[in-house]
């Protein structure tokens, strides 16, 4: 019967998670009124098959929409910041789309 | 929580029940193994046989009035009553291994 | 891309990751990024199977997968997404009271637990686990993340003491414990391919806390090796902001060495080479503990007659890259020595030279993507790999992919070679943190 008593009784304990860093909010880019006759970089992240991903995407819109310019690029290693590649993209660029993550 | 930790509770036991423990009488020593005859059981684990071979070989250098006899037990893991019923007729006295 | 540059950038995923991703963008301060969902798998598929993708539908939103690219780059955005959003964020330290049940109940709801009863961390309890150091409880202990790529947690020593607890450990273990969560390494990392890990403890801690480096090491028979490494476990999936299927963890058939990390002991005593942590440059009297991430393992007895072809073949089918590690019962470790192969340097130059297989076996490999940037830098040995023929025999792996250690009774002449390798500082939560942790400054 003690062990009901026990079991019955509030206890407080302990928080076990750690520490999770500040968020610091990051407005997305506009959206752009249309694509056609814009460059849309496609960027292979370096995972398995993203090339080949990649390249038959390009191969859709040359065949779908031949008015949006395509470059497949890739990026520099899948786990790190690739800032050359970023630069080129918005020197050159008008949109991207990035992947497969995988 | 401090009366939680030092309270004292009755559990129950884990352990499941073990088998009744028979008594196994041990057979009486020889008063000598002069010309009596040994056998060697070689029990069939890795080299167990040679271990054997080696016992016999030493038998053999040093107590040559010791005979001595290499059996293979048929396996290791079960009782092999053809063998121990050979050794019981023509025996007086083993050694079985190795037990690895 | 996004944030910084100014474009509007689609992210590509397979499904099976959408609420990791979800999960993602939202602590990165951008909640609804621009995402579009492929299905899994993609690794191994030809191209026509890709164009499908393309062609397909979106395999989480629904409707077509390019229809849903485009609507992503071309509908305009409301003002809080130009804004994004951020907000600061901590963990409490107490818990609302409650009973013992419902507090159990709790723990395994939020995923705090490996679903093994806990022992549940009250004042009291994480006050004794702290006797186990000299260290201030606020102290920080190290940087926490489930893999690369995600967001890094911290922890201090009443944290860790709060997991320590929980796993059954007790106050002598703490040390070990603390310079576990200190080394940047997780025991619950996130990759898919479900590693799980191996912890080796060196030094004179092992005997003063009572650690099994003999019989049944790498088994469930001793206080200390259980208990430290489900803390580890425990304490990496709660400190780095979870361990959730689908979520925060992709390895898809998971690993059941996760359950205690695999921790055991070197046994020093009965090695014939020197103890891991000194081969790694620490003094024999410091006490350390390494963290390995293996997958597999295959095991045999003894060097026997034909012991080279034994050894090249069990090694042939592990993966190149993933390195190796050798876990030799000191009979072994004799046999080894016996053969001139008399410490771990050796061992390794051995496999090297005699564990080769086809360049084209060599390259067919997930794990190709983790060295391109290094063969077309021109990095070696990877270049030269790159450059040879399919059929050339090449060394599978490398002098620095290979580990030793010992351990075991000596009841046979067991050992296991084992898919797996300490982790290189880039993919650990903290590159700064030596290979090999020390105890002694957790004590």
């Amino acid at each position: 019967m003690g062990v009901a008593t026990t079991t019955e009784r509030k206890l407080t304990v302990l928080d076990p998670r750690g520490y999770p860093p500040k968020v610091d909010a990051r407005g997305m880019a506009p959206a752009l009124e249309t694509l056609q006759g814009k460059k849309l970089f496609l960027v292979d992240i370096g995972f398995e098959n993203s090339n080949t991903f990649m390249a038959q995407l390009h191969g859709w819109f040359e065949d779908h929409e031949p008015g949006i310019q395509t470059e497949v690029v890739r990026w520099r290693d899948q786990h790190n910041p690739d800032p050359e590649l970023c630069e080129r993209v918005a020197a050159e660029g008008d949109a991207a789309i990035i992947g497969v993550g995988t | 929580m401090a009366t939680a930790v030092g309270q004292k509770l009755t559990v129950l036991n884990p352990e499941g029940y073990p088998p009744k423990v028979d008594a196994t009488g041990m057979a009486p020593a020889l008063e000598t193994l002069q010309g009596k005859r040994l056998f060697l059981v070689d029990v069939g684990f890795e080299n167990s046989n040679n271990f054997m071979a080696q016992l016999q070989g030493w038998f053999a250098e040093h107590e040559p009035g010791i005979r001595t006899e290499v059996v293979r037990m048929r396996d290791q893991h079960q009782p092999d009553p053809e063998l121990y019923g050979r050794i019981a007729a023509e025996g007086d006295a083993a050694i079985i291994g190795v037990g690895t | 891309m996004e944030s910084r540059y100014g474009i509007p950038t689609v992210g590509v995923h397979v499904h099976v990751f959408a609420r990791l991703v979800e999960s993602t963008v939202r602590t990165n301060g951008m909640p609804r990024a621009r995402q579009a969902f492929v299905p899994a798998p993609m690794f191994n598929q030809p191209p026509a199977v890709l164009r499908g993708y393309v062609e397909g539908d979106d395999a989480v939103h629904g409707g077509p997968f390019m229809e849903r690219v485009f609507g992503l780059l071309t509908k305009p955005l409301a003002d809080e997404d130009l804004r994004g959003s951020g907000w600061d964020r901590s963990t409490p330290r107490l818990l609302e009271p409650d009973t013992e049940a419902n507090l159990h109940e709790l723990f395994r709801q939020n995923h705090w637990t490996d679903y093994l009863p806990i022992v549940l961390p009250t004042e009291e309890r994480v006050e004794a686990m702290l006797a186990g150091t000299s260290r201030s409880p606020d102290e920080v202990v190290g940087k926490h993340r489930p893999t690369v790529g995600m967001e890094v947690w911290e922890s201090t020593v009443e944290k860790v003491a709060v997991n320590a607890v929980m796993a059954g450990a007790a106050p002598e273990h703490f040390p070990v414990i603390l310079a576990l969560c200190s080394s940047g390494d997780t025991g619950r990392q996130s990759s898919m391919s479900s590693m799980g890990n191996m912890v080796v403890v060196n030094g004179p801690i092992r005997n003063e806390i009572g650690m099994n480096s003999g019989i049944g090491a790498m088994g469930p028979y001793n206080f200390a090796n259980s208990a430290i490494g489900r803390a580890f476990g425990i304490a990496s999936q709660n400190l780095q902001g979870g361990s959730v299927p689908g979520l925060s963890y992709g390895g898809s058939q998971g690993c059941n060495l996760s359950y205690n990390c695999c921790t055991f002991a070197e046994n020093e005593e009965r090695s014939p080479f020197q103890p891991y942590h000194v081969y790694r440059g620490h003094r024999p009297e410091e006490s350390t503990v390494s963290v390995f991430y293996v997958w597999g393992s295959v095991w045999s007895e003894h060097l026997r007659e034909h012991w080279h072809e034994k050894l090249v073949a069990m090694m042939s089918g592990l993966e190149p890259l993933e390195g190796a590690l050798f876990v030799l019962d000191p009979i072994v470790a004799r046999e080894f020595c016996a053969k001139g192969l008399d410490s771990q340097e050796r061992i390794a130059e051995w496999v090297f030279e005699n564990v080769r297989i086809p360049a084209r076996r060599y390259w067919d490999h997930i794990m190709l993507n983790m060295v391109r940037e290094q063969v077309e830098g021109g990095v070696e040995p990877w270049a030269s790999l790159s450059q040879a023929e399919p059929d050339e025999l090449v060394p599978l792996f490398q002098q620095f992919g290979v580990n030793v250690v010992v351990a075991g009774g000596e009841t046979n002449g067991h050992f296991s070679i084992f898919q797996g390798a300490q982790m290189p500082p880039a993919f650990r939560s903290d590159p700064n943190v030596p290979l090999v942790a020390p105890i002694d400054p957790w004590r």
